[in-house]
């Protein structure tokens, strides 16, 4: 009951974490469901109506119901705690957001049974297709009136987060010592302010179409169906970078502490951060590319879209040198962060590819952009979320995973998903598009969408064992002392897990690693 | 952690699994590393950009894994405390400015070959000896591409053109947004209703070439294939007066349109059985309900998509005929 009734914002940072991994599991089923229909050809396993419900359930529960509130979650525990405050700045608030969060998913999941079955449009669900002719039923406005509700707890989160950094940072603890995770939630939360409500106005639209009959949308009556893909991706593509831009923080904290050096180039990659966050707000139409946009539009987004390519570089050149020389300790934590360097690297290149507009007019909405989305979105922030659990589930829940299951996760892992992804690439190149439930006998197209399925079953067994880990660990796991990786920033200052009130004093701050200052003055004050 | 017999055991199966992949991949004609093999100037175009791209994300690609892979190794712990620090440095500005101003320069370089190449890619070539490109009206509908020719002969799925003369293709669509797509003949050009998008081809050998609908379009987008023969002037000219046979218009119709969902005799499929359906043989309710389409609440949620919206006359009139003779059962229960 106490649950329920929470304002502390390590509980709600908790239930938030509970709750995206559930909606993990679930989009996860989904999408396994969608490979094994695709395993081989003219499979009849879930075709049509259904096999669609899957890959729009399926992407938007990853991206609205598991990513962006897992960061929420995550920054909800560890942010007040990060820069010394004992909670956040508005904690009703935050604990409203979370509850918007939950409702909102259980409104998406729960239209499976709405008559005529879950909405089938697409992630994007782009008009006519969204429109009441063309998609009858219910499912189509319960997905709306769901994103409606995710939007608003990430609306109320995102509030929350930049009060919360901008005013309740502890005495000492200036801008440029801040975490870089923190600086991360900053930038998340500040994309989400500004892109929100462009979403809402453009789902809006769309329900006042289908309900009350307006046609914002429909060429037939003088509407536009174009508008509604600048509204989605205006939105859209900052989103991607609300989904990265938290795991490129938590990589940033994990790589120096198990590297056993400070993180190189700090500033650097606290100003690359602010870049990407302001680039991704003029990108959008690089989604568009075959829309038939005026050339001078295309030219535009191709350049801003390649521009982006050098902060995100600067960030993967830091994390290198920041491990040059080091004392690598290969603890699961930070296999996790390695992994995330060697595949986002693949995802950020052939990000590039796709930037190139008449290349994008050959790969775009075919297998090569669904790989290429899963390398930054798995290999990029899901890599970072595994690589975080493993680093702070002894400060949450106050024992350490096991190391041993971790690593065979981390492997199994990292292999099935290189399996269940690289080969997408070629099928795309190939000629197979995005979204099709079945496709013809044809030798490579069938041995890679195997090898894909394969690949997909062997990620199914590496998340399982994270849980059987969580089992296990919670029954029987050691005991955490309040900072067993060693840690540089705040948060290890405190018992694990923190007591409410946070801290009952907090250490002088005077550089972004106040926990190494400490241990080095005790060593000193020993001598 | 756990002995290093049975790290190299897995980093061996690792890398077997991945010279398999590869080397599959290398056994088919591209194996799917590059675009398929172009049969037209414009996706020649666009894949000598991808492979000229792919020059410069290899070499990052290598430079970053390499060192990556090289640094794990290095400077892996080997037995030292944990409290053991590395040199404690905080960044250079030099290496920074080094490591910001490279990618702009290998970007400035890959912007400047894609522009190199963009008219190519995008310009329709100018008159040829022929006579100009040949228009072609291509109509993207739920779940069938229509093809209409300058001299108004339609055909259903399969656009038939003269090969090594450029073609333009002027896209339009009377419904939902579609993508126009045949891989060894150029990119995406999505289908928006309300608006028209052009391109071209010009297929440089005979050959049938095959492509699918690119974006999104609703329950049967997997089967919404296309083909584009290109074939010799002399059996263009035959199609086309073949086109001309309101028999076989009517019979590419049913096929390619309305058996798609209905079934070939139309006894249903993923829609209802319309074999001895009066609205078959009533030319008003025919069109009205070809142009406009069916939304029903009950007892489901369904519609049948306005798949005759922009037809001629003729188109209907065929279609009527094919039916009559080949489909429609009168008396027979179902309907």
């Amino acid at each position: 009951m106490s649950w329920i009734t929470t304002l502390d914002h390590k509980r709600i940072g908790v239930l938030y974490i509970v709750t995206a991994l559930v909606f993990f599991v679930a989009g996860g089923i989904l999408a396994l469901l969608m490979r094994s229909q695709l395993a081989t050809p003219n499979e009849s396993l879930i075709t049509k109506n259904a096999y669609n419900e899957l890959f729009t359930i399926h992407g938007t529960t990853m991206i609205f119901l598991f990513i962006v509130p897992f960061w929420a979650g995550l920054a909800n525990f560890l942010v007040p705690l990060m820069i010394g405050a004992r909670d956040m700045a508005f904690p009703r608030l935050n604990a409203a957001s979370y509850w918007f969060f939950l409702f909102g998913g259980l409104v998406l999941f729960l239209s499976f049974f709405a008559a005529g079955g879950a909405a089938k449009a697409g992630w994007y669900s782009y008009p006519p297709l969204s429109e009441e002719f063309y998609s009858p039923g219910t499912g189509q406005d319960l997905w709306i009136l769901a994103l409606h509700l995710v939007g608003i707890s990430s609306l109320l989160g995102a509030i929350n987060f930049i009060c919360t950094i901008a005013n309740m940072r502890a005495r000492g603890m200036s801008w440029m010592r801040i975490p870089l995770f923190v600086w991360t939630i900053l930038i998340y939360s500040v994309l989400l302010v500004a892109t929100l409500p462009v979403l809402a106005v453009g789902l809006t639209l769309l329900l006042l179409d289908r309900q009350v009959g307006t046609h914002f949308f429909l060429p037939d009556e003088g509407g536009n169906a174009v508008l509604y893909q600048h509204f989605f991706w205006f939105f859209g593509h900052p989103e991607v970078y609300v989904i990265i831009l938290p795991g490129m923080g938590v990589i940033s904290e994990v790589i120096p502490v198990f590297s056993r050096k400070p993180i190189f180039g700090y500033k650097a990659i606290a100003f690359s951060t602010v870049a990407i966050g302001f680039y991704s707000m003029l990108v959008w139409a690089h989604h568009m590319f075959s829309v038939g946009l005026p050339t001078f539009l295309n030219i535009f987004f191709m350049l801003s879209s390649m521009v982006i390519a050098v902060p995100t570089g600067i960030k993967i050149f830091n994390w290198l040198a920041t491990t040059w020389r080091g004392n690598l300790i290969f603890d699961t934590a930070m296999l996790w962060a390695l992994g995330f360097i060697a595949v986002f690297t693949i995802g950020g290149l052939s990000g590039v590819f796709l930037a190139a507009f008449p290349v994008d007019w050959q790969v775009t909405d075919t297998y090569y952009v669904v790989a290429h989305m899963h390398y930054v979105m798995f290999g990029g922030s899901v890599f970072a979320a595994f690589a975080a659990l493993y680093y702070w589930w002894p400060k949450i829940f106050g024992k350490v995973l096991n190391e041993r299951l971790g690593k065979l996760h981390f492997w199994l892992v990292f292999a099935g998903f290189n399996l269940t992804f690289f080969p997408q690439h070629l099928l795309g190149l190939m000629g197979m598009p995005r979204r099709i439930f079945t496709y013809d006998r044809h030798g490579l197209f069938e041995a890679y969408n195997l090898v894909s399925t394969i690949g997909s079953g062997i990620m199914a067994i590496g998340i399982l064992l994270f849980f059987w880990n969580v089992v296990q660990t919670t029954r029987t796991g050691r005991r955490a002392a309040n900072d067993p990786w060693l840690g540089d920033t705040l948060e290890w200052y405190t018992t694990s897990p923190p007591p409410p009130h946070n801290f009952d004093k907090l250490p002088y701050i005077s550089s972004a690693r106040p926990l190494r200052d400490l241990r080095r003055r005790l060593a000193e004050a020993r001598v | 952690m756990p002995p290093p017999v049975r790290r190299k055991t897995l980093v061996l199966f690792l890398m077997l699994g991945a010279a398999l992949a590869f080397a599959s991949a290398a056994y088919a004609d591209n194996g799917g590393f590059a675009p398929v093999p172009p049969a037209s100037p414009n996706a020649s175009g666009i894949r000598d950009a991808y492979l000229w791209i792919s020059i410069f994300t290899a070499g990052v690609f290598i430079v970053v894994e390499a060192s990556l892979i090289w640094f794990i190794f290095k400077y892996r712990r080997r037995g030292r405390d944990r409290t053991h620090e590395g040199p404690q440095v905080h960044g250079a500005t030099r290496l920074e400015l080094i490591w910001t101003a490279i990618p702009v320069l290998i970007l400035a370089a890959i912007a400047a070959f894609v522009f190199y190449k963009l008219p190519g890619i995008q310009d329709v070539p100018k008159a040829q000896a022929q006579g100009g490109p040949l228009n072609i009206r291509i109509d993207a509908h739920q779940f069938y591409w229509q093809f209409s020719y300058p001299d108004g002969q339609v055909s259903i799925n399969e656009l038939h053109a003269p090969a090594n003369r450029v073609v333009k293709v002027d896209i339009h669509s009377d419904d939902v947004a579609h993508s126009w797509w045949v891989p060894a003949l150029g990119g995406k050009f999505d289908a928006i209703p309300g608006q028209t998008n052009d391109t071209w081809f010009q297929a440089e050998r005979l050959g049938t070439y095959r492509g699918q609908c690119g974006e999104f379009c609703g329950v049967f987008h997997a089967a919404m294939h296309a083909k584009v023969i290109a074939e010799s002037q002399r059996d263009y000219e035959a199609f086309l007066r073949s086109a001309e046979d309101p028999q076989v218009l009517g019979r590419q119709e049913w096929v390619g349109v309305c058996a798609e969902c209905h079934g070939l005799d139309g006894t249903g499929g993923y829609g209802p059985n319309i074999q001895s359906n009066a609205t078959l043989v009533s030319p008003e309710s025919l069109r009205t309900l070809l142009e406009n389409g069916l939304n029903r609440t009950a007892p489901l949620s369904s519609y049948m998509p306005p798949v005759g919206r922009g037809w001629t006359n003729a188109q209907l009139v065929a279609l009527m005929a094919y039916v009559k003779d080949h489909v429609y059962k009168a008396g027979s229960s179902g309907g």
